[in-house]
């Protein structure tokens, strides 16, 4: 039994890479119970490879990680992961319904034989990411935003207290996007589980996020959003003069060209560079 | 003990009871063949039964061990080729060729008996031997055994491969064995529907049965119902109109086939289902 007040991660000093280089290195952060954490980076900035970490199929190099207060391949059970929906393939016959219950149990060998108990869990599973409409549907004949649902279902099937989505949003229209975010907000809030969500835009998430995990330049930094997307941090992780741009109420990210202000950072980077 | 008209010859029995097993156990294997889109490699494992077969009679030992060896020798490189669906295509595809080569020098190099060849290469179901048909039985129950075993990871990491491996599933453990289930079908399949053809059990009746369908019970249900029709209606077929069997099995397949893909992209796929298909565009709006 895990207790509800047990940190659904803790990560010390972490350093991961499946290559001769690692991933990132020297990564430190937590993730609260029922909390929600923002994971942003550009591609290849680790965050595969963090997820992969964290869920025990790729051993830290170095540092420490406890996921649920275990080894990160004794919590498993306890966890879920949501792939990229374009990693899949989703053009196919199912139903909504078959396609959730394929996770029920799906590390057990043999077949079903508690079939009722596992149609209970599907309905749960469907009702929590409200698409009770299309557990009769075929996967093939759904959008972007209704596969996505689908697939959040599928890591609720087995009642996870954490839940890593890996970029959800991505090849969806803003307004699927929103109710995907409202979603993960809501099995937060209302089931208590730990999201760890990627994203390429942090506006997406800007208003339900207790936290955000920038990775770059081959480490990463966590904090509330208004502490990581700043100048100061942007331009220490990317190791270039960063700008960031708020112009009602978003955030744009920019590189930094030129300018007094560039000079000032440039001499600031250089000498974070040589204290570390 | 009477038997019917049809089933009154040993060979005839002897057909219908290997071609059943085969039809069960191949088009169950074939389900996940075609959810996991391995149809080539299908393909490839029973054309590789064929060197097999040829070099085990140019070494003077029964066939059937040599295309046993072979066909599951390819499967273990094929798991071990890759998952990547690209790399998986050119790696199954060399060793297709490659097989196909050897088989051919093995014809050339044994000429005594070039009917034998053919008798791979398309089947010869009404010449099946009793101890041959036992094999059958026993290997196609083993294959139903381990399926069973197998069924909940399998549609797991055949339906999203990621979030099973995150959640522990041995993923290319169980692709690896699943070639091997399906090598083993195949090279029981392989003397009695032949190399060319045993993707007519493989493929047809699952690739049509998977369009009809919404379940994974239901449509293995249906594949192995479709499979049936295919090999009784052509070992019956070549009885009454004195056909090659192989060649009913053929055409029923690829009927069950364009009925499926009929349906389909005719847009009346409601034959077991409920829902009518809508167009993607449409609930991208509604959502």
């Amino acid at each position: 039994m895990i207790a509800a007040t047990t940190p659904a991660v803790v990560a010390h000093n972490l350093s991961a890479g499946k290559g001769a280089q690692n991933a990132f290195s020297g990564v430190s952060f937590q993730l609260p119970p029922a909390s929600f954490t923002a994971l942003a980076g550009a591609n290849g900035s680790g965050k595969t490879t963090l997820f992969e970490t964290l869920l025990g199929l790729v051993p830290p190099r170095a540092g420490s990680i406890e996921v649920l207060g275990q080894s990160a391949r004794k919590a498993r059970s306890h966890v879920a992961y949501v792939p990229q929906a374009s990693h899949l393939v989703l053009d196919v016959q199912f139903s909504g319904r078959e396609f959730v219950a394929a996770a029920y149990n799906g590390r057990s060998w043999g077949i079903t034989w508690r079939i009722r108990a596992a149609a209970r869990a599907v309905d749960r599973a469907l009702r929590q990411v409200d698409a009770q409409d299309l557990a009769q549907r075929r996967l093939a004949d759904l959008s972007g935003g209704q596969r996505q649902r689908l697939l959040i279902a599928q890591a609720l099937v087995n009642q996870p207290r954490l839940i890593f989505m890996d970029e959800p949003l991505a090849q969806l229209d803003p307004s699927a996007q929103d109710r995907i975010v409202a979603l993960a907000a809501r099995l937060r809030n209302t089931l208590g589980i730990a999201v760890l969500f990627s994203t390429h835009d942090v506006n997406t998430v800007v208003d339900v996020a207790d936290q955000l995990l920038y990775m770059a330049g081959g480490s990463g930094r966590i904090g509330s959003i208004d502490e990581i997307v700043t100048d100061d941090v942007l331009s220490a992780l990317y190791g270039v003069p960063m700008h960031v741009v708020r112009e009602r109420d978003r955030l744009f990210i920019m590189r930094d060209h030129g300018g007094p202000a560039c000079q000032t950072k440039v001499t600031r980077i250089a000498t974070s560079r040589r204290q570390a | 003990m009477t038997w019917p008209a049809l089933l009154d010859m040993a060979f005839m029995r002897h057909a219908f009871a290997a071609g059943t097993c085969i039809a069960i156990a191949g088009s169950m294997i074939g389900y996940f063949v075609v959810l996991r889109r391995q149809a080539f490699a299908a393909h490839a494992l029973s054309n590789v039964g064929f060197a097999g077969a040829a070099g085990a009679s140019l070494a003077g030992v029964d066939p059937m061990l040599g295309l046993f060896i072979f066909v599951m020798a390819a499967a273990v490189v094929m798991a071990a080729a890759g998952e990547n669906v690209g790399d998986r295509d050119v790696s199954v595809g060399m060793i297709l060729m490659f097989s196909l080569g050897l088989g051919i020098l093995f014809v050339n190099l044994y000429s005594a008996n070039a009917d034998a060849a053919i008798g791979i290469l398309f089947g010869s179901v009404l010449g099946i031997s009793t101890a041959q048909m036992q094999l059958t039985a026993v290997v196609s129950l083993v294959v139903l055994v381990f399926l069973g075993a197998l069924f909940r990871p399998l549609r797991f990491a055949s339906l999203n491969p990621q979030a099973a491996h995150a959640r522990g599933v041995p993923v290319a453990a169980i692709s690896m064995l699943f070639l091997l289930l399906l090598g083993a079908v195949a090279s029981v399949s392989v003397p009695v529907i032949g190399s060319l053809l045993s993707f007519a059990i493989f493929v047809g009746p699952a690739s049509a049965a998977q369009t009809w369908t919404k379940r994974v019970t239901t449509g293995l249900a249906l594949t192995v119902l479709l499979a049936l029709i295919e090999v009784w209606g052509g070992i019956a077929a070549s009885y009454y109109v004195n056909w090659p069997a192989s060649s009913c099995i053929a055409s029923l397949s690829f009927g069950f086939y364009a009925a499926g893909w009929l349906s389909k992209h005719a847009g009346f796929h409601t034959l077991l289902g409920r829902t009518r298909a809508t167009t993607p565009y449409a609930n991208a709006a509604a959502d």
